[in-house]
């Protein structure tokens, strides 16, 4: 791909006849050759922006670049392969004949459908009527279907939702492949350790509207990084301690005190403790869990770091 | 177009509920308008009664009446089949949200539903073909059975015949496709469109259609014209139960282009604005 941002997007909006504001002014910038990760509770507006990046939706302001062309034009259209929602496909025709449909409709020869099936590992079943596949064979045909343009730009919602355990694993190493074939992907999801193990940067969403973005590692450390758990007896007593040589910043979860501080004062804080006659069984270090840093950011009352 | 014309022959051709209507038109047609037909007026029961003799009747079966025979055996099951197989080409999309999956492919909505329509246009006009074929096979096998003489209409008024036919499928079937689109699900449209057909049109038309304000409405329902168009093509004997017409061929003709047109384009419009918001 010539350009440098596979997708673009700016003041991107929309309100359905509902009235319900589902994407709000999004300006969003998706790097050629990157696996981005948007990330959002469940009606957000994930799904909603994807349905307007692919041109399922029209937008009621804003504008949208997608791989070089307006959305849902036949030159956008031509060089973006998605999947969004849920994969949809005729019950009644097999795998292979659902691929063959694709393939008509998107001009791709049909020697492409060999390959992608055997990409998504869905070869000996493609004889099957689609609808005694499981879920994760859909998935995986529909990754298969997006896959057979041999897309620059790929789109993916929620591409685990549903699977089991082995399932998941299994797609998310079908996207690692995909994305050392030099493919820019899109992908949403809810899961956290999802976008964490699979993508360059993140997009958090929220109501609509871009509330962080940036690699996990930047994410984490705009939201505070690092704190202190300390296992303590008896616990009111220590919260009182800390609270009074460290500040605000003390919480209690769990049975388990939380402390935002560096590090390094872990030996001190021990040391005080012991002193003052209570009994420390524990004390590690915890990073800010992207659970907390996505609950915090999507203003949801986060409950701080797991112990 | 051709694109979307491609995927759409697949579609139909591995579909079978097109087949079994396809069955079930082309069942009725010959069992009902000639084996059956030909059977009972060839040994017609002892309180038949009619204006005109049973050996009289039994020629509409025969070559000679080809087209009023097929085009009134056909006009409402005909009519009732097109309008589910034209909700099903569109409808079902919206039930299993196959629409987005065709319309992230290549082709702009334009084009998607181009070769949708033109789909649907060749398969009415092989339908046509067929029905109008194995019609001819069998009324010339009767014919023959019976031991009498009969001979086709010339080919023009065949050919006349055969347009007037596919015109009133495709109108049915447009009707159907539009429905399909306008409600996005399969039940409703097919519920709608033969609750039109067979209240609107065949109940309505037969007890509104000495009623002055009524008659003027009727004569723009696609069914009172689409039956000018086929009375036009009338039996070799005369048949004094046969209705008048509320309008004539040629005005029949061009209501029904209209209805071809206007369903097209509002299917057009609706499928190209409208959002496709899953499920």
């Amino acid at each position: 791909m010539a350009q440098t941002l596979a997708v673009e997007t700016h003041g991107l909006t929309k309100r359905y006849s509902t009235g319900v504001l589902a994407v709000n002014d999004l300006t969003l910038l998706v790097k050629t050759g990157e696996v981005y990760g948007f990330l959002g509770p469940n009606g957000a507006g994930k799904t909603t922006t994807l349905r307007l990046l692919s041109g399922l939706l029209h937008p009621t302001a804003g504008s949208a670049t997608v791989a070089g062309a307006a959305p849902g034009t036949p030159a956008s259209l031509a060089r973006l392969g998605a999947m969004v929602e849920t994969p949809a496909f005729y019950p009644y025709l097999s795998g292979r004949d659902n691929l063959r449909v694709v393939a008509r409709y998107s001009s791709v020869s049909k020697s492409r459908i060999e390959p992608v099936l055997k990409q998504v590992d869905l070869a000996d079943r493609a004889r099957h009527k689609f609808r005694t596949y499981s879920t994760g064979m859909k998935q995986r045909l529909g990754v298969a279907a997006a896959l057979l343009k041999d897309p620059d730009l790929l789109i993916l919602d929620e591409p685990t939702s549903g699977l089991d355990p082995q399932g998941t694993v299994e797609m998310r190493a079908l996207i690692g492949d995909i994305r050392r074939e030099g493919r820019t992907v899109l992908l949403s999801s809810h899961l956290l350790n999802e976008v964490e193990l699979i993508c360059d940067r993140v997009g958090v969403i929220a109501k609509g509207k871009l509330v962080a973005e940036g690699t996990v590692d930047e994410l984490r450390a705009r939201s505070g990084g690092t704190s202190l758990l300390v296992r303590a007896t008896p616990l009111d007593k220590a919260q009182r301690l800390v609270e009074s040589f460290v500040g605000s910043g003390v919480r209690v979860i769990d049975g388990v005190l939380a402390i935002s501080v560096d590090p390094s004062q872990a030996a001190a804080i021990n040391r005080r403790l012991v002193s003052e006659g209570i009994d420390v069984s524990e004390l590690r270090v915890s990073e800010q869990s992207l659970e907390a840093l996505f609950l915090q950011l999507t203003e949801t009352p986060a409950e701080g770091p797991k112990p | 177009m051709i694109a979307s014309l491609r995927g759409e022959s697949l579609k139909s051709r591995k579909r079978w509920a097109n087949w079994i209507l396809f069955g079930i038109l082309l069942l009725t047609l010959l069992a009902f308008g000639y084996v059956l037909t030909y059977v009972i007026l060839k040994n017609p029961p002892r309180n038949f009664e009619s204006r005109v003799p049973a050996s009289v009747l039994k020629r509409q079966v025969f070559p000679e009446n080809l087209l009023p025979n097929v085009l009134s055996s056909i006009s409402t099951i005909g009519a009732a089949i097109m309008i589910i197989l034209g909700s099903l080409s569109t409808a079902s999309e919206y039930g299993w949200l196959t629409v987005q999956t065709i319309l992230i492919q290549k082709p702009g909505r334009v084009a998607v539903l181009a070769g949708k329509l033109l789909n649907l246009a060749i398969i009415t006009l092989l339908i046509g073909i067929v029905a109008l074929g194995s019609a001819a096979l069998t009324s010339y096998l009767l014919v023959t059975i019976d031991g009498s003489t009969s001979s086709f209409p010339p080919a023009t008024t065949v050919l006349k015949g055969f347009g007037a036919l596919w015109l009133e499928l495709a109108v049915w079937t447009a009707f159907g496709m539009f429905l399909g689109i306008a409600f996005r699900s399969t039940a409703a449209a097919i519920g709608g469109g033969l609750t039109y057909l067979f209240v609107g049109e065949a109940l309505a038309a037969q007890l509104l259609r000495d009623t002055p304000v009524f008659k003027e409405i009727l004569k723009f329902l696609p069914g009172v014209n689409g039956g000018a168009v086929n009375a036009s093509f009338g039996l070799t004997f005369r048949n004094p139960n046969a209705g008048t017409q509320l309008v004539d061929a040629a005005r029949g003709s061009i209501t029904l282009l209209v209805y071809l047109v206007l369903f097209t384009v509002l299917a057009l419009l609706i499928f190209q604005r409208r959002d496709v918001a899953g499920s």
